[in-house]
């Protein structure tokens, strides 16, 4: 490297104060103009924070807000060139510093989840699916499944309602399915019950859904009369919404 | 040639080509490498229609520490998969202390950063197989300067082999703001290696500073400085940059139109005079 440990020094002073804001002493540097820097990189980390996030920007108060953009910018190296992904990191800094119990916010994780997962299957890579046929043996044959999906489980349903009190009060279980339309690229999303999210996770491992029904005894789920044709109408449903593509050839 | 910045806002515009017909676009790697979806179908069907140049965010060649080899070989691989004509980069720096800044830092001018950027610049040539064209930024305030900015620009081009991406609007918003005259900072350029120009508008924030914000309309004085500057140039492809407050696209038309306009004036006057 040719860079002299002074210069090395003064490019570090200079980016730790455009993060962390707090006062600096540089060389030949107009202290009113080095404001500047400050407010356009914390404008960009934060606008990016509140699109990325808008229901949880909107549910926080405004102070607790901007302390969490203020931490996370400020502490964490952020590692993404793609300044799309950096909301990953915000969320994943959050579930690493228990911002749950520090900001006494107990759906906040589960709302950052579910924000940054709507970004991600929307954004996401293609992956391709397997070769499917569009007709078979629902119960014997595997299923093919849209490839460009996630299944999340939550403690506050944080995909049914917005509002704080609202979530505090139905704290439980829940599962949500968010995958990607083929054709239109929007993201769709579904509470699921315990259930079908269970379903969901064994098709995804190539299991058939005949030995996914012998299996859900040991669930105790024990009113099995109605649960193999309201298991197959949730599939159909779900084939005709592009969730599940088809049979495995 | 006189192209647009390709903004997701007015993608639809831009395919269409009823409103707005620039002859090439021009946009960052970095905000659609690794995408799929509705904007990955987006992007293919703008790139089959024009021609396509890059300007890079992420690679941060002021930066202290080590280039990033992984980004390199995605940027490699993704100028190549889009038929990239022409990669441009800034002269700053984004990333320190192993942490993105997602904004444009001045790099102190001083003679171990000339050479501690000019190394990087060649090993990124080396690598990309393709020449680096650098923005002369615009920038709020020197830092710990042991040099002038036109020396230190000279001297980069001069050690890297480099060519420069000329933003005339960042040369007004730098000669306002520090007070020097623009005409004779760009005479001192190397101007034989300008292969590109950036025009854009910005933000008067204070009576003596102006903020490079992409957000307005190209102010007179700007394109008044544009036209004397191609009178010292060769044709190069020219972009005009608009990322915030999206207008009509009549009136970004208009912009286009006018750039064209100006280019065709002087550089079909040189010509004529070269023959």
């Amino acid at each position: 490297m040719n860079l002299l440990p002074d210069t090395y020094h003064i490019q570090q002073t200079f980016s730790a104060f455009c993060r962390t804001g707090e006062k600096v002493k540089l060389p030949g540097v107009a202290p009113d103009r080095l404001k500047h820097y400050r407010r356009l990189v914390f404008n960009m980390i934060n606008d990016t924070m509140e699109n990325a996030f808008p229901i949880a920007y909107n549910n926080i108060p405004a102070r607790k807000w901007k302390s969490m953009v203020k931490d996370f910018f400020s502490h964490h190296a952020c590692q993404s060139y793609q300044v799309w992904k950096l909301p990953l990191e915000f969320y994943t800094y959050a579930v690493e510093h228990n911002w749950e119990e520090v900001y006494e916010l107990p759906y906040l994780h589960d709302l950052l989840a579910f924000e940054w997962a709507e970004m991600e299957v929307y954004n996401m890579e293609d992956i391709p699916a397997e070769p499917y046929a569009l007709a078979g043996d629902w119960l014997e044959t595997p299923l093919v499944l849209n490839p460009e999906h996630r299944l999340l489980s939550f403690s506050y349903p944080v995909h049914l309602v917005a509002k704080p009190k609202a979530l505090l009060a139905n704290k439980g279980i829940y599962f949500v399915l968010l995958y990607r339309h083929p054709e239109t690229g929007n993201v769709e999303f579904m509470d699921l019950s315990p259930w079908l999210a269970f379903l969901t996770e064994q098709l995804v491992l190539g299991i058939t859904v005949k030995d996914i029904l012998d299996y859900a005894p040991q669930l105790h789920i024990t009113d099995t009369d109605t649960l193999e044709q309201d298991t197959l109408n949730f599939l159909k449903q779900m084939q005709q919404q592009h969730f599940v593509l088809g049979f495995q050839l | 040639m006189v192209g647009v910045g390709f903004r997701r806002e007015f993608a639809e515009e831009l395919i269409n080509g009823e409103h707005i017909r620039p002859d090439f676009i021009e946009f960052a790697p970095e905000n659609w490498m690794n995408i799929g979806g509705y904007w990955k179908k987006v992007l293919h069907r703008v790139v089959e229609k024009y021609p396509v140049l890059c300007h890079g965010l992420s690679l941060s060649i002021g930066s202290p520490e080590a280039l990033n080899k992984e980004f390199l070989q995605y940027i490699k691989a993704f100028l190549n998969e889009y038929k990239v004509q022409l990669y441009s980069e800034h002269l700053s720096y984004s990333k320190c202390d192993n942490a993105h800044l997602y904004d444009l830092l001045p790099i102190p001018f001083r003679m171990d950063a000339v050479k501690h950027i000019a190394t990087r610049i060649q090993q990124v040539q080396d690598y990309l197989q393709r020449p680096l064209v650098m923005e002369i930024v615009s920038y709020y305030t020197p830092v710990a300067a042991e040099m002038s900015e036109v020396d230190f620009i000279k001297e980069v081009v001069k050690q890297s082999g480099c060519q420069l991406l000329l933003d005339v609007n960042n040369i007004y918003v730098n000669a306002f703001n520090h007070q020097y005259d623009a005409k004779a900072f760009i005479t001192q350029l190397p101007l034989d290696k300008v292969a590109y120009i950036h025009m854009a508008g910005h933000e008067q924030v204070a009576p003596d500073l102006i903020i490079d914000t992409h957000g307005e309309p190209i102010i007179d004085p700007v394109y008044d400085l544009f036209e004397w500057t191609l009178q010292h140039l060769q044709p190069v492809p020219v972009l005009l940059e608009r990322d915030f407050n999206i207008p009509e696209m009549a009136e970004l038309q208009g912009e286009l139109s006018r750039l064209k306009s100006i280019c065709h004036k002087q550089w079909k006057l040189k010509n004529e005079l070269v023959a």
